[in-house]
């Protein structure tokens, strides 16, 4: 072989994720001793894994061209085997536009959280295991997108799964990280084992493993254990996406694992679990033209989005809360895919993007907090402005982008999913979808409000005494959150760009199950249908921030010939106790604007919901285990009643 | 040239006309007669018709005091930046026929838009470290809450009745809706349209923070909370904020259910809108503040989200059904 064929960009998908394995690879090889370098105790082996993850990252990018604009799907045998005697032999990658989109999703996060981890894990021990975990965990959640057949989705899942509860048990001096991990492993094996069988039935059924050939056979031939088989493949992904009702153990990871890791398990894990579950309905069984399959996804999306919110609005500690964020965002998501319009799925790929990039700003900004001070109460944390200015601002662009803030990424997807549902809800006249929009734009403000309580209780406020000395995070650490604070930015005001580019791409693929099927050899009758991405709404981000900048411009203006600018100086600090500020009588630390308490008028609205939640997440494992057998019981009968 | 003219226009549109100056002082002209209204009925003499102008030009003569606890920037940018979003929001809500500017944000934008200026009210409150202000900011994040559920329900009602009558199925476009009413006569005087509008014009004191919903500011027992530890120009910018955010609201309320009264002659429309927002305020803001006294912030949540849901519900259910 030569190297032009070895250039072939037909080679690139392997390529990204073999790199990420030789990374690990060559990582592990040099051995476990820190080096001399207090900066980075890893030495050169965190430069191995910064270079692996580069390197995977652009081998995606030059496949962008190809795939997403070009429209064509990369079949790609390992080991020269291929089709035989009619039945797939041997381990295929398919790449469609749906694959690259999250595979791109994936290696971004995965990239820029390296570059963030290289300071951030100074302080921790045995460094150079953890870049042999993240290199892992990065290169199953990689083979598990691109992957063409079915039981490597299962080994993908197998190994990202144990890297990933290894890394959230990373950090065992930590309070609660082994019960984490413990948890995490209990339930996400049950739905490891949920997914080993569901494979089985399928290859027992149709004696192949190959997606695009069970895509062709499945529909045509669906019986009692093929429903079965689905019901466990889809209950199995759940728990990798942790939607409801598996969400209790993401808090619990989150709140454990190292802050660049709660990025990957938020940004790129909870995508493969979303990612397998569209390749799921919308491939496998075919089954999103069903009123009742639309109904489930959309069902569990709303119910993640809004249950979510709430046991977010209920903690106290930061990572705990951006955690249950992530399952409300991904929530969003399966409900815009749910909706079984193209509209919607575009919409749904768009929020998912997004939820990687906010979601990993805020993981990260919460890391450079724990960095700096060694907790994320919310409680104990405040007025950390002034010491972390970059930070702020870098996390505010997150809060502002999560909560859908115009002109911020997060409000255009959100948008788009507001009308993709709205328009659905009219098409069908199904009030169903109109619940779902309302519950969409009510968590959206729920966001906000605990958005808010971050602000207020770990950047702005009074700062405690024993965080006076606290500095900035080191420069690594910032460029990471800037590289994702300005993409989210950027991909909130050209959301035209990223959905002609990205997102409608993917939904296209989405939709051309034929040419899946095709691409790998077998036959397909499938037509290719005719998509319309209209949508009755306007928004035109960059004229608003244009005039928006005028109209501040003026102001400024008006108020610097003003009177604005002469501000007196503060006055040096008092510290006599009758300067201190006091509230209803107490000391203002006593008082209840910090942490839990801010939303009382809300909460006091709904505390029996807020109690029944309370006691419903008991946080004992094996609760969590009796959710999953509930769910997978559930979802069997369902799916026997349903398709 | 064209180029240079149509810039000024633009220009023009945001300085002036319905940008900046009319907002200034159309928001505090409405502020003053709110405020006199109430005194009038409550059997005060109350204060000048131009007494909020007075109090801008005033407060913009006074020093301004930034907190040792305060992170100074965002205490004094965030005013401004809400003030800017605001007038900007302004610009899109058309005048009778009349749009500044079309093809850039539909209603639900809007609604988003308009969380910008409480949005920066808080984060200045917040950056001001007091927890007079942490109170304040707490209600007001508690009072936006309560009102968007009701909002929600009443622009999706909007949108799907008159998108059912346009034929599309839905209309999420201001000035379509602007231009159906101009065509077909006021949402108002369509039935189903009838409970949203009662519910929009609810929500209108919880959106200005006024009687009796102004648990945010409640002078008596948190200090004004948010605005507690501002001063000067920057407390002007805020009175200014709140001034025009009850032109916007009405307007908008004016613009959903009250179009197509106009002239098709822009400045004369401006004078039709103005006069249709004081009726507006003197009805739901004016009299309401006058007769009840301050509710608990549980209680305003409570109504927000069960009598004033209920009646937009009852709106969205029957243009559902196409009445």
């Amino acid at each position: 072989m030569n190297l032009t064929n070895m250039m072939d960009y037909h080679h690139y998908p392997i390529y990204a994720v073999m790199v990420l394995f030789l990374g690990a690879f060559l990582v592990a090889a040099g051995g476990a001793r820190h080096s001399k370098n207090p900066d980075n105790p890893a030495g050169a082996r965190a430069w191995i894994a910064l270079c692996a993850t580069g390197l995977s990252l652009l081998f995606l990018v030059l496949l962008v061209k190809p795939v997403m604009l070009g429209g064509e799907t990369i079949a790609y045998w390992m080991g020269m085997r291929g089709i035989a005697g009619g039945y797939a032999i041997g381990i295929a990658l398919e790449v469609d536009a749906l694959s690259l989109f999250f595979a791109l999703l994936i290696a971004t996060a995965v990239f820029v959280s390296a570059i963030y981890s290289i300071r951030y894990m100074v302080h921790d021990e045995c460094v150079p295991q953890y870049y042999v975990l993240y290199c892992l965990l990065a290169g199953g959640v990689l083979g598990l997108v691109l992957s063409g057949d079915v039981f490597n989705m299962f080994v993908m899942v197998e190994i990202l799964t144990f890297a990933a509860v290894a890394l959230t048990a990373f950090r065992t001096k930590v309070y609660g990280a082994l019960e984490a991990a413990f948890k995490y492993l209990v339930v996400g094996c049950m739905g490891s084992t949920a997914i080993l069988t569901g494979v089985i039935l399928l290859y027992a059924q149709y004696h192949t493993l190959n997606l695009a050939q069970l895509a062709s056979l499945i529909p045509g031939s669906m019986n009692d254990a093929t429903k079965l088989a689905f019901a466990f493949l889809y209950i199995g992904f759940s728990t990798k996406a942790f939607i409801v009702p598996f969400h209790p153990l993401a808090a619990d990871a989150h709140g454990a694992a190292p802050a660049s890791i709660s990025v990957l398990i938020s940004g790129v894990l909870t995508k493969s679990g979303i990612y397998a579950i569209i390749r799921l309905t919308w491939f496998l069984f075919q089954t999103m033209e069903l009123g009742s399959m639309q109904f489930m996804l959309v069902f569990v999306g709303s119910a993640s989005m809004f249950v979510c919110v709430t046991m977010a609005l209920a903690q106290h500690d930061f990572k705990r809360l951006l955690a249950y964020h992530s399952i409300s965002q991904i929530g969003y998501v399966l409900t815009a895919v749910g909706l079984s319009s193209a509209l919607g799925v575009s919409a749904g790929l768009y929020h998912a993007m997004n939820h990687t990039l906010f979601k990993g700003l805020l993981f990260l900004a919460a890391g450079a907090v724990l960095h700096e001070t060694g907790t994320t109460d919310l409680g104990r944390l405040g007025g950390l402005s002034k010491k972390m200015p970059h930070t702020t601002v870098l996390f505010l662009i997150g809060a502002f982008s999560i909560s859908g803030i115009p002109p911020f990424n997060g409000f255009a997807s959100k948008w788009m999913i507001y009308q993709a549902t709205y328009q659905r809800a009219v098409e069908t006249n199904n009030i169903g979808f109109l619940l779902a929009t309302v519950i969409a734009l009510v968590t959206s403000t729920l966001t906000l409000a605990s958005f808010v309580k971050v602000t207020q209780s770990v950047f702005f406020g009074q700062l405690p005494a024993e965080y006076e000395n606290v500095k900035e995070v080191p420069f690594g650490m910032r460029l990471a959150m800037g590289i994702l604070a300005a993409l989210c930015v950027l991909t909130g005001l050209f959301p035209n760009t990223v959905t002609s580019v990205l997102t409608e791409p993917a939904a296209r693929a989405v939709a051309s199950v034929g040419e899946y099927i095709s691409a790998m050899g077998f036959k397909s009758a499938l037509p290719t249908p005719e998509l319309s991405f209209a949508h009755v709404g306007v928004w035109a981000p960059i004229k608003w921030l244009l005039l928006l900048c005028i109209a501040l411009l003026a102001l400024t203006i008006a108020s610097l010939a003003g009177k604005y600018d002469r501000v007196s100086a503060p006055q040096e600090e008092k510290t006599d106790t009758k300067y201190q500020l006091f509230y209803g009588g107490e000391r203002s630390v006593y008082s209840q604007v910090g942490g839990g308490d801010l939303f009382w008028g809300f909460k006091h609205n709904w505390r029996h919901y807020f109690d029944f939640m309370h006691n419903l997440h008991s946080g004992v494992v094996n609760d969590y285990a009796l959710w999953a057998v509930i769910a997978l019981a559930l979802a069997i009968v369902y799916m026997m009643i349903a398709l | 040239m064209t180029v240079f003219l149509t810039g000024l226009q633009y220009l023009g549109y945001i300085l002036i006309f319905p940008g900046f100056l009319f907002c200034f002082f159309c928001g505090l002209l409405l502020t003053g007669i709110d405020r006199k209204l109430v005194a009038r009925m409550q059997k005060r003499v109350g204060p000048p018709l131009l007494q909020p102008f007075y109090d801008f030009f005033k407060l913009c003569g006074k020093e301004t005091i930034v907190p040792a606890a305060a992170s100074r920037t965002t205490f004094l940018v965030a005013p401004l930046v809400g003030f800017a979003a605001l007038v900007v929001v302004q610009l899109f809500i058309p005048i009778c026929g009349f749009s500044a500017f079309t093809g850039m944000a539909d209603i639900i934008v809007i609604l988003y838009l308009l969380l910008i200026p409480a949005l920066a009210a808080i984060l200045g409150a917040s950056a001001s470290g007091s927890p007079y202000a942490g109170v304040g900011l707490s209600r007001e994040m508690v009072t936006v809450i309560a009102c968007e559920l009701p909002l929600v329900l009443v622009l999706l009602a909007v949108a799907k009745a008159v998108g059912s009558a346009l034929g599309t199925g839905l209309c999420f476009s201001v000035s379509e809706i602007a231009r159906y009413q101009v065509e077909n006569g006021s949402l108002i005087t369509r039935p189903s349209m009838i409970p949203a509008a009662l519910a929009f014009a609810l929500i209108i004191p919880g959106e200005t923070g006024s009687h009796p919903f102004d648990t945010a500011e409640a002078e008596t027992e948190i200090c004004e909370g948010m605005h507690a530890e501002y001063s000067g120009a920057p407390l002007a910018i805020f009175k200014l904020t709140h001034a025009v955010k009850l032109l916007t609201v009405t307007s908008l309320f004016v613009a959903l259910f009250l179009g197509g009264i106009g002239t098709g002659i822009a400045a004369v429309d401006g004078v039709i809108v103005f006069a249709l927002c004081v009726i507006v305020t003197a009805l739901f803001v004016s009299f309401v503040h006058a007769v009840t006294a301050r509710l608990k912030i549980e209680q305003v949540f409570k109504y927000y989200w069960t009598v004033v849901s209920g009646l937009a519900l009852v709106s969205l259910v029957l243009a559902w059904y196409g009445l």
